[in-house]
């Protein structure tokens, strides 16, 4: 019997070749890093120009340059109003989006997010928890707010990865059920707070824009606390990338080249914590920044999360300020929150990617 | 004399199912081993305790005269290397950055990779023939293709022994000969390799020596030609007498037309 030739099809072996831009060579990295900050700089000078009075380029530019002197309107909407705001952006933005990155590399999944496995709720929670327990308590400068937002976020990451792992892996699945689960435990104990508090004061209304995320104008000494502690994450970051390149091809095999796999799960857990605790305690609850920004790097970059860092940090900032720049110009002159419009832009791109992960790359 | 690997009264049990009990064995430096059994007998277990990434219960696995439980983890990956059954990625790696993630047991947590390591990482995807894939993302390769550089992760990290479990699954024909190719230049160039492998058909030629787990904690090495005899298979893999092709001389490919 003669055999037939079937005629060979040229769609199913072919692999489907993805056109997303690279620039995976060493030779881009320094210069799309000098891009970043150009940019960060135009967005900044642009965003502290718009609002409510119209300040121009040349007004902006030469008062920054002259530091707070004059004592005209202008200045003083420059440094006490919109300097902080837009500085907070950027501190909440980078912080967001590089805890992001650090738990995607920790979780193995692109789908992490501080908001999504609810380390921005147990941080909120946590900081709730602080004002109203520990109005006074102070640890190294840090007041409670600050101190116990971290302490909330490293517990409920704790919970969520121990919730979800299985056989040493976290499928999308029980990181997406876990962490909705135990974020909406948490962002309704949040309002339980707010109904149990009797004056219905200043903590009330700070309680509640934080479970939606907005960033006000922040005091200079909590821009300081929060500075401190993104910077002090930041610098954590650089030798866990290295690490976190090597985690991505699994736990055994890191174990087996020497990493000290339990210690480093920790480490990053800690850093993005306190990232996430630093951004919460500014901005409140945004979420789907450290989703959206990270991913986007990734696609330029390549996945080596050493140079995924600064571009992620720059990228986050950039994100922020230009969305909270939106959020209080759109409707103006009435704001609205800036994790309303993230969520506007997040939950779409989210639901994007959770289809297209299905298709998951085992070997 | 110690020898170069040695299991001695090696146990090893998950969870009350005993996998291994008092295995002994040497490999001697320089060999090439073929570890062959039926499925569950302990073989992926006895390559992962031959790496050190997991502890024994009772008995001592030494490699070059040290043992692993006094060796530091660090220490012991600048040895041994195991090229695992399964690898995911989950992100968008180029093979060149999987395979310098091979380097990692001789890097310190702020350090970049230096001249030396960059000519291990070439010489292991030189070793491997996928030069020419470097810039290639691993998601987006062949079967064979990722195998190979699962080999060059294995090899960057310059190991004394080579621990390689299953190599050959899932590769078609040509791809398992260029995978046999592979391990024999390694073994040209004396890389002490102990491999787990399903297709008895693929060892003789290959490999220098047979390590069979049978049933029945029965535990053979020898000269491939001694091991692969019908009656020791039939046995350690329970299969009934020459109904296998592999145990039939004449039922191998190509098949003669009967008509």
């Amino acid at each position: 019997m003669e055999t037939e030739i079937v005629e060979k099809t040229t769609s199913a072996s072919a692999m489907p070749v993805r056109r997303a831009i690279r620039f995976y060579d060493d030779a881009f990295f320094l210069p799309i890093l000098a891009f970043l900050v150009v940019v960060l700089a135009g967005v900044l000078v642009l965003s502290m120009g718009t609002g409510a009075t119209k300040i121009g380029l040349r007004e902006v530019l030469t008062s920054l340059w002259m530091g707070h002197a004059s004592h005209s309107t202008n200045s003083v909407i420059l440094f006490e109003i919109r300097l902080p705001r837009v500085l907070a952006s950027v501190l909440v933005g980078a912080a967001l989006s590089v805890a992001g990155l650090l738990f995607q590399g920790l979780f193995r999944n692109p789908m992490a997010d501080p908001y999504v496995i609810g380390s921005s709720g147990g941080a909120a929670l946590g900081a709730g928890l602080g004002l109203f327990l520990l109005p006074r308590f102070s640890f190294l400068g840090f007041g409670a707010a600050a101190s116990m937002a971290f302490v909330g976020s490293v517990a409920t990451i704790a919970l969520v990865y121990w919730l979800a792992r299985t056989n040493g892996r976290v499928p999308v699945v029980t990181l997406l059920l876990a962490g909705f689960a135990v974020s909406t435990m948490l962002s309704y104990s949040t309002y339980f707070l707010v109904v149990l508090d009797d004056n219905f004061g200043l903590r009330t209304r700070v309680l509640a824009s934080w479970l939606t995320g907005v960033i006000s104008v922040p005091r200079w000494t909590q821009l300081e606390v929060t500075a401190a502690m993104i910077g002090c994450g930041l610098i954590f970051c650089f030798p866990l990338a290295r690490r976190l390149n090597t985690l991505a091809l699994g736990d055994e095999y890191a174990r087996q080249v020497g990493v000290q796999v339990e210690k480093t799960h920790l480490a990053i857990i800690l850093t993005g914590s306190l990232l996430t605790a630093a951004a919460v305690s500014l901005g409140g609850v945004i979420s789907f920044v450290g989703l959206v920004v990270p991913h986007m790097a990734r696609l330029v970059m390549g996945p080596d999360h050493v140079r995924l860092v600064p571009v992620t940090a720059l990228a986050g900032a950039i994100f922020l300020v230009l969305a909270d720049t939106l959020a209080r110009t759109m409707l103006a002159p009435s704001e609205i929150p800036v994790g309303l419009l993230t969520a506007f832009i997040g939950g779409p791109f989210f639901l994007y990617l959770l289809r297209r992960t299905r298709r998951e790359y085992t070997f | 004399m110690t020898s170069f690997l040695e299991f001695r009264g090696v146990s090893f049990s998950f969870g009350g199912n005993s996998a291994l009990e008092d295995l002994n064995f040497t490999m001697e430096q320089g060999e090439c081993v073929a570890l062959i059994g039926p499925n569950g007998v302990g073989k992926t277990t006895l390559l992962r305790l031959a790496a050190g990434i997991v502890a024994c219960a009772q008995g001592s696995v030494s490699l070059d005269g040290r043992r692993f439980d006094r060796l530091p983890r660090g220490a012991a990956a600048r040895m041994v290397a195991l090229v695992p059954q399964r690898f995911e990625v989950p992100f968008d790696f180029t093979v060149e950055q999987i395979v310098e993630q091979g380097r990692t047991p001789y890097l310190g947590l702020f350090s970049g990779l230096g001249r030396h390591d960059r000519i291990a990482v070439e010489r292991a995807l030189d070793l491997t023939s996928i030069t020419s894939l470097r810039k290639r993302i691993f998601n987006e390769l062949s079967g064979g293709e990722r195998q190979r550089v699962k080999i060059a992760l294995g090899l960057a990290q310059e190991p004394r022994l080579l621990l390689l479990d299953e190599p050959t699954q899932n590769l078609d024909l040509g791809r398992q000969l260029e995978l046999l190719d592979c391990i024999r230049l390694l073994h040209d160039e004396g890389v002490t390799i102990l491999a787990a492998m399903h297709d008895l058909q693929l060892i003789p030629g290959a490999f220098s020596s047979v390590l069979l787990l049978g049933p029945d904690r029965e535990v053979r090495k020898g000269d491939p030609h001694d091991i692969l005899q019908p009656e020791i298979l039939e046995r350690a893999f329970d299969c009934p007498p020459r109904r296998h092709p592999s145990l039939v001389a004449e039922n191998r490919l190509p098949l003669e037309k009967t008509r």
